[in-house]
């Protein structure tokens, strides 16, 4: 039954579940490897190093481990409900990708790994996965169709593609039509419909994790990186910011 | 001085590009961040940097005549009413001032056609319209032809 089965349990008729096990590997790698990529194409490494050595030098106060660790606990809690963006549709459409993202990746590694070739599984996890996936579609198809800042502000037509935008279609098309092959498969449709459905959800599936240099996916790495660098430096005194202004010049309604 | 974005700072929000009046802060095709596609075609009318909410906006000067090693960085916190700008000289001295930029909550402005339009006969007043409440007071002064 739809959203109820275990979808990866058909696949094991062509592919062994080593065969899965293998592919889902080969993406972890294909992440870390691309990051590492992007890391030395754009110097980040060393740009992070210059800026906290910068930060070391021009420090006010030395922070203690505790600080450090608190700093750390801040910009978690901030990254988890995306705190860094200032207006409410950005924040909500991300949120639905980061944990839709989350759910989507971990039922899906405990299907392939823990229940690999069986049908039947705690009705959970096909529904976590299903949610999971729905939920990146909402916030994708939001983000892409409304929130996109050249389309909202830069007169781009909302079918505009580009480079920026290899990471969230590739995404959209992924969790799209992984659920296509889900629905096609449980509700018995042409075999032929079903492996094309199947076909094109591992080929974003892999474009996604395999695109990760070229590709906006790295950013989930990077933005909480530069945001505990600011909080330290804001700490630290050594924030190139001005200071806050100790007065309030608002007197009136 | 031109606008440049802090690509790490910006979040991509669009305030920049919205408020440009020389329509040159544009949108990176490759990173989704707000960048300066024309600094020589640049008010310095510092819209941007007042505008942007993530503090990502810095103003440098020309490299032939600002010596390089300058920075200017702005902090709008539109809560208080307050910009306040940070000038590091190239050798080092440091500079700060607060500007008060208005007195009343941000967004609190009554734009223009939410007032009441005037009736005809307000064309031969004196006065300016909706004066004197817009203005805050409750009459404006006068002179007396008498005293005159």
């Amino acid at each position: 039954m739809v959203f109820t089965n275990n979808p990866f349990a058909a696949v094991t008729d062509f592919f062994s579940p080593l065969a899965m096990q293998i592919y889902i590997v080969l993406m972890v790698l294909a992440v870390v490897i691309g990051t590492l990529l992007d890391i030395y194409h754009k110097g980040s490494a060393i740009f992070f190093a210059q800026r906290k050595e910068k930060s070391r030098a021009a420090a006010q106060k030395q922070l203690s481990g505790t600080e450090t660790f608190s700093l750390a606990v801040e910009t978690i809690a901030e990254a988890a409900v995306s705190g860094e963006f200032c207006k409410w549709p950005r924040r909500l459409s991300h949120l639905l990708m980061m944990y839709g993202f989350f759910v989507y990746v971990i039922t899906t590694v405990v299907m392939v790994f823990c229940y690999a070739g069986v049908a039947r599984v705690p009705a959970i996890l096909p529904g976590l996965w299903t949610l999971g996936a729905s939920m990146i579609l909402v916030g994708g198809l939001w983000f892409f169709f409304y929130l996109r800042v050249n389309v909202a502000f830069d007169g781009d037509s909302p079918f505009h593609l580009g480079r920026a935008d290899l990471f969230v279609v590739s995404l959209i098309a992924s969790v799209a039509f992984a659920l296509l092959w889900d629905y096609a498969q449980t509700t018995y449709a042409n075999p032929t419909a079903t492996w094309t459905l199947f076909g094109l959800y591992m080929f974003f599936t892999t474009l996604l994790f395999g695109a990760v240099r070229w590709s906006k996916f790295a950013h989930m790495f990077f933005k909480p990186a530069v945001a505990f660098q600011r909080r330290v430096e804001e700490a630290n005194g050594s924030s190139d910011l001005p200071r806050p202004s100790n007065e309030n010049y608002i007197i009136r309604s | 001085m031109p606008t440049y974005t802090d690509m790490t700072r910006c979040d991509g929000c669009g305030e920049c590009v919205d408020i440009c009046p020389s329509d040159i802060m544009h949108i990176d095709p490759v990173y989704r961040r707000s960048y300066n596609i024309e600094p020589n075609f640049c008010w310095e009318c510092y819209s941007c940097v007042k505008a942007c909410p993530q503090n990502a906006i810095d103003v440098r000067g020309y490299a032939d005549f600002a010596p390089l090693g300058h920075k200017v960085r702005v902090l709008r916190e539109p809560e208080k009413g307050v910009i306040s700008w940070k000038i590091r000289y190239r050798d080092g001295r440091l500079k700060e001032f607060a500007f008060p930029i208005r007195t009343t909550p941000w967004g609190s402005i009554k734009p223009p056609q939410d007032y009441e339009m005037p009736d005809l006969s307000a064309i031969g007043s004196q006065m300016l319209a909706h004066e004197p409440a817009a203005l805050h007071i409750d009459a404006l002064p006068t002179i007396d032809k008498i005293k005159a």
